[in-house]
């Protein structure tokens, strides 16, 4: 037998605990992301209910895109998308980065539990909260704002501010739970290295800028790599929640546009249509930003 | 060690399928001239007790009408918005010979998965009793839905109080209409009058007609025009748009949701709302009654140009329908049959005995429970109960539907046009909100009716006058 096989034959022998323990794994994404993924075919497809359903190449395409206000759903989505990673993918860095800096355990740990908590909400939750507290004048935010001496703003009926209450609610909800692995990645730093910059005379600052985050780039690279897979994904329960007449065509996106049109009249290929074509372009992001990324930093996601 | 592996992973394979399968199972043969009749519905859950003890009831009760024994087998939908899980258990195969659908019913239908239901109701003497004329018109359009329900009118209601300090007048034109709230707020400067859910829908079905909105499609220079590119819609918003300015109604109804709306005519933050005529208007009175002490007073729809609530024709938005795949479809249309004659209307409407209500003699008395049940088929406007089950709010708003209904003979959009009629609707719905709430003055309503006739318009009006002449 060819001397390779052996050694993989062994080394999967040494390993089989290791192999055991990923097979639930696996199993999991075989059977819920790529199993499903055969079923994408709908979207060429017209869907019989019962016998073969009848091929109908790209009707639902052609109808997705052919929507007089697609291409104003499609900058929505982008937009939104585009806003919520720009301004609120750095916070969970920063927040970690200053849950690191607390010496307290008991402080820290305790700050780290309350922060968690709004990612286990649910939107139709947190849509009244927000509702509550933004739409009327006499709203909690606009009595501060008041108080300082500003007009008070309906926020939840402004075209102009409606897409900020998306990334702010957003980054409530998830900076938290999202800042995880980056804690994770900071609690994994050798203490020795800070250790040795102490005693070389580094300030805290300079601790935290040469070491802190030098060690957690390749995983905030990671992260960011991944998340342009969910660009297109603009947050459906968040965007249904929260929107209403008055700011509808400035936050409609792709999502809600299929759900109404689509989904709620039983038309499924169309949404299918739909999630392919935004998992098309996940896709391409992901590449592009790889790419990107091995050529500014050298880091990448493979 | 790679059998072992291989095995082990073939075994993980077969249980996860084995249960992402589910536990469904074939409805079982008749046996013992028992017939099984799979039934799907909203809230008609097989987890829910009263729902079993209902179907139990439903059961005995249709052997006695029919002669015929049945079992009724309540069929789980899986959690989340009905109408999108239903159509998902329809698609993986399983299809109940009775389903209850709220939408995608027309995707199911253009299959021919659907009984045409007009030939059993014209042969049915019950249906014939029940069934009122908007009825027959929707099933003669589309005649796979039955829905034997009064229209869906939205009442106006004020409370008793704030309708007396204004000088207790029924209003009966636009004018009066505007008196009446102009005086509620000139007693209550701090509140508004009037809200509404998200959109000016609810008012729309006392204030439509008034400003010459009788139908879907209104006749405008020999063509008929959707009514919200209309004139009389342009009326409509300048007069809501004043509403808006003076307090009147609510500046937040946009963001105000069903409960919300509730809530803000029971803690006193508005004094008139509108509501589904029937039983709705009664709960919203009892409530008002328990956190305020008053009564609410229904009001007619606005005169003026007409006065009316329109019913549409196009078709049944929701209802029952039987499969084509149903062994037993005569058997399971005798069932809605049951259902909508006066023994299945007091099963239906009434509830469990002893939980519901209780016999005293001939009459029924209603316990506190009766709140909480609601009919799962039919709610037939003409069964006379033999004790009442509305009180005066919810009575007096059914009187009002009886005497106001006018028929509007509207279609459904088809499948083609539907990507553009959400197109237009969402222009209507920014750009009535910002005339109303003042953010654009009411000239701008020219501007949306040409945006509109560009965005496609055209086209569906082009339909229509073809479908409609």
């Amino acid at each position: 037998m060819d001397q390779s096989r052996v050694l993989l034959r062994k080394r999967i022998y040494r390993d089989r605990h290791l192999y055991l323990m990923l097979a639930p794994v696996i199993l999991f994404f075989l059977v819920w992301h790529y199993i499903p993924m055969w079923g994408a075919r709908i979207s060429f497809q017209d869907v019989r209910y019962i016998g073969q359903n009848e091929w109908v190449g790209l009707k639902h395409y052609r109808m997705l895109f052919s929507s007089p206000v697609f291409g104003r759903v499609f900058l929505n989505t982008i937009t939104i998308s585009a806003m919520k990673i720009g301004f609120f993918f750095p916070l969970p860095i920063v927040f970690a980065f200053l849950l690191n800096e607390v010496r307290s355990e008991g402080v820290r740990r305790g700050v780290q539990s309350v922060v968690y908590v709004p990612h286990f909400l649910s939107w139709v939750v947190i849509a009244g909260v927000f509702i509550s507290l933004l739409a009327s004048p006499d709203g909690a935010v606009n009595k501060v704002l008041q108080f300082v001496g500003i007009e008070p703003i309906r926020f939840m009926t402004s075209t102009r501010y409606i897409r900020w209450v998306f990334v702010v609610s957003e980054a409530w909800r998830s900076v938290g739970w999202d800042s995880i692995l980056y804690v994770a990645a900071i609690n994994s730093i050798p203490q020795d290295l800070y250790d040795a910059a102490y005693v070389d005379g580094a300030t805290r600052w300079q601790q935290a800028w040469h070491i802190t985050l030098a060690s957690i780039v390749p995983t905030i690279i990671t992260v960011f790599i991944l998340n342009m897979g969910f660009f297109m994904n603009a947050g459906f329960d968040q965007v249904f929640n929260m929107m209403n007449d008055a700011v509808i065509n400035h936050v409609d996106i792709i999502d809600t546009y299929v759900y109404r049109v689509g989904l709620t009249k039983g038309n499924f290929s169309l949404g299918t249509a739909a999630g392919l074509f935004k998992g098309v372009i996940g896709l391409f992001l992901i590449f592009t930003t790889d790419r990107l990324s091995r050529r500014v930093s050298g880091e990448g996601l493979w | 060690m790679k059998r072992l592996l291989v095995t082990g992973l073939v075994l993980m394979f077969a249980t996860a399928f084995a249960f992402a399968g589910g536990a469904g199972e074939e409805p079982g043969p008749s046996d013992d001239g028992v017939t099984t009749i799979r039934i799907v519905g909203k809230d008609f859950s097989p987890s829910e007790e009263w729902n079993i003890q209902h179907i139990r009831q439903i059961e005995s009760g249709f052997a006695e009408y029919s002669g015929e024994q049945i079992e009724i087998e309540l069929v789980q939908v899986p959690e989340g918005a009905y109408a999108e899980k239903l159509n998902l258990m329809l698609l993986g195969g399983d299809i109940p010979d009775l389903i209850y659908f709220q939408g995608g019913d027309e995707v199911i239908a253009n299959q021919g998965l659907l009984v045409d239901l007009l030939p059993y109701v014209n042969a049915s003497s019950v249906m014939q009793d029940v069934l009122m004329e908007f009825n027959m018109q929707r099933l003669e359009n589309y005649p796979y839905l039955l829905w034997i329900a009064p229209p869906r009118g939205r009442t106006a209601v004020v409370r008793e109080d704030w309708f007396e300090e204004a000088g207790g007048e029924v209003p009966e034109t636009i004018d009066d209409y505007y008196e009446l709230f102009a005086a509620i707020k000139a007693n209550h400067p701090d509140t508004f009058v009037m809200t509404d859910t998200g959109n000016t829908a609810r008012m729309d079905y006392t204030f439509d007609h008034a400003f010459g909105l009788t139908a879907t499609w209104v006749m405008e220079d020999g063509g008929y025009v959707y009514k919200k590119v209309s004139e009389g819609e342009r009326d409509k918003l300048e007069f809501y748009q004043r509403l808006y300015a003076e307090g009147i109604l609510d500046n937040e109804y946009v963001t105000t949701a069903w409960d919300t709306m509730e809530d803000k005519l029971y803690t006193g933050q508005v004094g008139l709302v509108y509501g589904t005529a029937g039983i709705v208007l009664d709960i919203y009175n009892d409530k008002l009654a328990e956190n305020q002490g008053v009564n609410l007073v229904p009001l007619p729809p606005a005169q003026g140009v007409g006065q009316g609530y329109s019913v549409s024709s196009a078709k049944e938005t929701r209802g029952w329908a039987i499969s084509a795949t149903s062994e037993h479809p005569d058997l399971v249309f005798e069932l809605l049959e049951f259902m909508a004659s006066d023994e299945g209307q007091f099963l239906d409407r009434y509830g469990l005995e002893g939980i519901h209500y209780t016999m005293d003699g001939d009459t029924v008395v209603f316990t506190e429970e009766k709140s909480n049940w609601w009919p799962r088929f039919h709610e037939v406007m003409s069964w006379d109960a033999p004790t009442p089950m509305l009180g005066p709010a919810g009575l007096t708003g059914w009187d009002f539907l009886l005497e106001y209904s006018v028929g509007d003979p509207d279609f459904p959009i088809p499948e083609e046009l539907s990507p553009t009629w959400d197109a237009l609707e969402n222009l209507y719905k920014e750009y009535s909100y910002k005339i109303i709430s003042g953010e654009y003055s009411i000239s701008r309503f020219d501007d949306f009716v040409e945006e509109w006739y560009a965005l496609g318009g055209d086209r569906v009006t082009e339909y229509a006058n073809e479908v409609l002449r």
